[in-house]
């Protein structure tokens, strides 16, 4: 029957583009490509419980791999992203080690990413070879083999592509034993490790896997907005945006993230026409803020799992 | 500033994101009074002070009392979100661009021989220490900063001696928030704040009271210093534009090496 | 399920939300007015500038549609569908596809060079015309450029009248050699400050490569060029390094933000110097600016983008726009948009069909525009990458607290001051 559910919804989003004129299909992009770096970080905080506000780093490490390497050595942004996630890949590992290795839990987790994500942004500002503050931009050719493409359809399959991928990874991690794993240490970690469960090694895999993901898309990024700049991609309002679906859909859940997304950035663009018409400054922001008070104060475990029991009892 | 921060945390174990945008709203509020009414910053503090104390209680009674046995992830999230709304609110009603409150005290510099010390900060500096001699006296010497010491040490005992904790937390909160908005009315002459300042603020704030220690006043003191000196020799030695790297890699080193911070207690 | 709720009802919505925002859907290609989409950064941290923009747009609209609109298609009128980045790249996007999709079809934007690029794409893409009012990175046209001189694109559809980071740098550098030369002064030992965000970046950049390829006979300390993370906390560091320098000439290149601790503290420390000539940035003549810094921004030059206010229209223009906007100075901002606006109006003139992106491109690229009511050095005309090479800033000074054009001779309403007094 959920089976069912999935395929159905899948098939819809399949066929959206056909019905969708080009405005609506721009915001379904986006919708898509936050819940996909949503659904990334859900895997290291939503299942696994490590919080980590700088999951923009890897997005911007990311994106600036590849857009150097294809400004520079003519790599195409399909092998570049590869390239990129890979090295996120790596920062998330190393963020991973010293996080994991020196016990750093909770609150010192989430100060140690704002930290290296705060790093990586000033670094990248001020080092000219990667485009200083101003920021790397890409020339527009609508080449595919360029990671660009004229049609615009073509953009939304590829994001759709990106968030069943991670759906798909963040399944099959629920199901196996490494999920258990996670989330047993995510509501225990003491009695994980008393009971002889090697921590830091799953720790460190979810970490590497989300991190690697985060960095694919910032590969997309880079190729869809066509530029690149510091503050924007390594900055905290971008983690912030990252982390609010899923807290707010649903953390630790498969369809939290995506659900967050449905809901948060339709309601970010209909805020921005409405208040922005009447001058209200950053109102859609004050609307993120208050839903987050809101939802962890009465629905702390997120909209999905509140709304599967409501629909559980009609 | 860093100081009312360790007191949240030290006593709560709550993690008050949103520290720095109240600080922002303290700025404002000293910048109304001085624009609206005339009154010199430096006089105004302490009203800003007790401004923010009600904002603090209420901030503390309406939300985060309800989340205090939850798990640190959702009062982490539940301070960022009061740090949203906070700032942004701010930029409502402000507006984004950046304002400065013009002191007539701001415009000294004193001779010093070869020294040019900036009779604003001098101020400042003095202010800072003996707010922190009062509230270390407060917090040693009278009833309830014992109690809320013992509430921090220990909230289960401090109930058993009848201790009402809510009310302690509350006035915890509320002194936090408090040094927080005299920290914003003696600054605001100093430094032009826009909303987005409050970001900044909070990471430095953390930074502080991280290498300095959760907790502990003295470390708070000292945290700031330290973090200020880091990032002036930042200045000199290295590019202007990568200071704040310094006091980045200073909290990075001691989070790995010594998370309780340099003068902190072992966290619970 | 849920999802499917969501989708529905947030189309539904969006339609009755961009009802209720003013604009008619469009429910058939009717075009009784030519639309443009005015895309700029009316909320968010740029929201000043942008609105600034937003209303010099609209202002101009107003005024060619006054006199009889387009006039060679039939007194065809002009209107703006308005846009909003916020300063975000992602929204420049959006608002780019949403405007187009309600049928603008023309852009006009956006201020930020990051949602600018973003439109770029959206302008290529479905070949819509985009003429930039404002943005200075250089590689936003000379990308577009180049892809059309290697093939991979067909057209370029995209257009600057606003000076470049490379113009705004050759401009800042010719007037600090003539003001220099006027003044019979040959600084030894000028020391560039920099806020390091992406537009300090680029303008240093920009002036010290100008200053590099015209090698005047006044100097640069190149390897003491002072920068700050933008937005600042405290600037006493930076200037206790500028003193140590003995400057002759400051120039800071400067934020609203900073300019307000940097000015301040270079009196605190008591830095003499022949004068403070900015090679052009925000924050050293804003009527906001001098309300907050006062006498410490007396005798300030700086080299920015100006209304020619020796232009009789433009008097009449800047106090429609002070009336209009609640008492704000007709600048930089405001005036490019809404020059843009009557640029298009000449455009769209001189255009053999409307309903053709190739045609407006075509008479886009003929220009030779002389109504503008901004200083240029020449009429406006686009160059091979796209650019207005006539679009040239003005040195302005702060004098009796107000800013005024004191170089070139041409465009001056005032005498210029400097060195600045002593005791100043």
């Amino acid at each position: 029957m959920r089976t069912a559910a999935a395929l159905v919804a899948v098939a819809v989003l399949l066929a959206l583009p056909a019905v969708l004129n080009a405005y609506a299909l721009t915001i379904f992009i986006l919708i898509l490509f936050y819940a996909f770096l949503a659904q990334a970080w859900n895997i290291l905080g939503g299942y696994a419980g490590q919080l980590s506000v700088g999951h923009a780093a890897f997005v911007g490490v990311g994106g600036y791999t590849s857009a150097m390497l294809a400004a520079h050595w003519a790599v195409t942004p399909w092998l570049g992203m590869l390239v990129g996630a890979g090295l996120a890949a790596v920062l998330g590992a190393i963020i991973g080690y010293l996080g994991f290795r020196f016990g750093l839990r909770g609150f010192y987790f989430v100060l140690l990413t704002v930290a290296f994500a705060e790093v990586c942004r000033i670094l990248v500002s001020n080092i000219d070879a990667l485009g200083g503050a101003l920021g790397l931009y890409i020339t527009f050719t609508g080449d595919p083999r360029q990671f660009q493409f004229q049609d615009q359809r073509v953009y939304y399959y590829v994001a759709l592509a990106l968030t069943l991928l991670a759906t798909g990874m963040a399944a099959l991690i629920e199901r196996r034993r490494f999920g258990i794993y996670l989330t047993a240490i995510r509501d225990d970690e003491g009695a994980c490790e008393a009971l002889g469960v090697d921590t830091f090694r799953y720790k460190m895999l979810a970490m590497v896997v989300s991190s690697f993901l985060t960095g694919l898309g910032g590969t997309f990024y880079a190729f869809y907005l066509f530029s690149l700049q510091p503050n924007t991609v390594f900055g905290i309002p971008l983690s912030v945006e990252i982390i609010i679906r899923p807290i707010i859909g649903g953390a630790g859940t498969l369809l939290g993230p995506i659900l967050g997304s449905f809901i948060l950035t339709p309601l970010a663009e209909l805020s921005r026409q409405y208040f922005g018409q009447s001058g209200l400054h950053g109102a859609h922001l004050i609307v993120y803020g208050l839903l987050l008070v809101s939802v962890v104060l009465f629905l702390p475990h997120g909209a999905y799992p509140y709304l599967r029991r409501l629909f559980k009892r009609a | 500033m860093a100081v009312g921060l360790t007191l949240i945390f030290g006593v709560m174990r709550v993690v008050n994101f949103a520290h720095g945008d109240m600080m922002v709203w303290g700025m404002y509020l000293a910048f109304v009074l001085a624009t609206r009414a005339g009154i010199d910053p430096y006089l105004s503090f302490a009203f800003c002070a007790a401004a923010l104390f009600v904002l603090g209680v209420a901030v503390q009674r309406g939300l985060v009392d309800r989340i205090v046995d939850a798990p640190h992830e959702m009062q982490i999230l539940l301070m960022l979100g009061v740090a949203l709304v906070l700032e942004n609110l701010a930029l409502a009603v402000f507006g984004p661009e950046p304002a400065r409150i013009r002191s007539a005290l701001a415009r000294l510099t004193w001779e010093v021989g070869p020294l040019y010390v900036d009779v604003a900060r001098l101020v400042t500096f003095v202010v800072a220490i003996v707010l922190t001699l009062a509230l270390w006296l407060f917090l040693f010497r009278t009833e309830l900063g014992r109690l809320i010491r013992a509430s921090a040490d220990n909230p289960y005992g401090a109930r058993v001696i009848g201790a009402d904790v809510r009310r302690i937390y509350a006035a915890a909160f509320g002194i936090g928030a408090a040094c927080v908005g005299a920290a914003g009315a003696l600054v605001a002459p100093i430094l032009p704040f826009q909303p987005t300042t409050g970001l900044s603020l909070s990471v430095t704030s953390f930074n502080i009271v991280i290498i300095g220690g959760m907790g502990s006043l003295v470390g708070a003191f000292v945290g700031g210093l330290l973090v200020s000196v880091a990032e002036s020799l930042g200045a000199v030695f290295l590019r202007p534009s990568l200071k704040e790297l310094f006091s980045f890699g200073l909290l990075i080193l001691i989070l790995l090496l010594r998370p309780a911070g340099l003068f902190g207690r072992r966290a619970a | 399920m849920t999802t499917r709720l969501t989708r529905r009802r947030f189309l539904t919505t969006a339609a009755a939300g961009t009802a209720v925002a003013g604009f008619p859907l469009p429910l058939r290609a009717q075009p009784t007015r030519f639309k443009i989409g005015a895309v700029h950064p009316v909320t968010g941290p740029l929201a000043e500038p942008g609105q600034a923009c937003r209303l010099g747009a609209q202002m101009a609209v107003d005024a060619v549609n006054a006199a009889g609109g387009i006039k060679s298609k039939g007194g065809l009128e002009l209107e703006l569908v308005l846009g909003d980045t916020q300063t975000k790249p992602e929204n420049g996007r959006v608002e780019a596809e949403r405007v187009v999709t309600q049928g603008a079809q023309m852009l006009l934007g956006s201020f930020d060079s990051g949602s600018t690029n973003a439109m770029v794409s959206v302008a290529q893409q479905r070949r819509v015309p985009f003429l930039i009012d404002i943005a200075a990175a250089d590689p936003i046209t000379a990308n577009v450029a180049k892809s059309v001189r290697e093939g991979q694109q067909k057209v370029q559809y995209v257009y600057r009248n606003f000076p470049t980071g490379s113009g705004f740098g050759r401009g800042a550098v010719r007037y600090f050699t003539e003001i220099f030369a006027q003044a019979k002064v040959t600084p030894k030992r000028v020391v560039v400050m920099y806020c390091n965000d992406l537009f300090g970046q680029n303008q240093s950049r920009g002036f010290m490569a100008a200053y590099k390829a015209a090698r005047p006979a006044w100097q640069v300390l190149e390897d003491e060029i002072i920068a700050w993370p933008e937005p600042p906390t405290d600037l006493s560091t930076e200037v206790s390094r500028l003193k140590s320098l003995k400057p002759d000439v400051i120039a800071p290149i400067t934020r609203p933000a900073s300019a307000q601790l940097l000015l301040p503290e270079i009196r605190k420390q008591r830095v003499e110097s022949l004068g403070i000539v900015g090679p052009g940035s925000p924050g050293l003549y804003e009527a906001g600016q001098i309300a907050a810094l006062g006498d410490d921004l007396e005798y300030v030059l700086t080299s920015v983008p100006w209304a020619n206010f020796k232009n009789p229209r433009t008097a009449a223009v800047a106090e429609e726009y002070r009336k209009r906007s609640n008492g704000k100075t007709f600048d930089t901002n405001s005036g490019y948009s809404y020059d843009a606006v009557l640029l298009i109006a000449d455009t769209l003139e001189r255009a053999a069909r409307l309903d053709d992106p190739e045609a407006i491109v075509a008479a886009l690229r003929a220009t030779s525009y002389t109504g503008g009511l901004m200083q240029y050095g020449g009429p406006i005309v686009f160059n091979e990458l796209g650019d207005n090479p006539n679009a040239i800033p003005t040195m302005i000074q702060i004098l009796g607290q107000k800013p005024v054009a004191v170089w070139p001779k041409e465009a001056a309403v005032q005498k210029l001051v400097f060195p600045r007094p002593k005791g100043g």
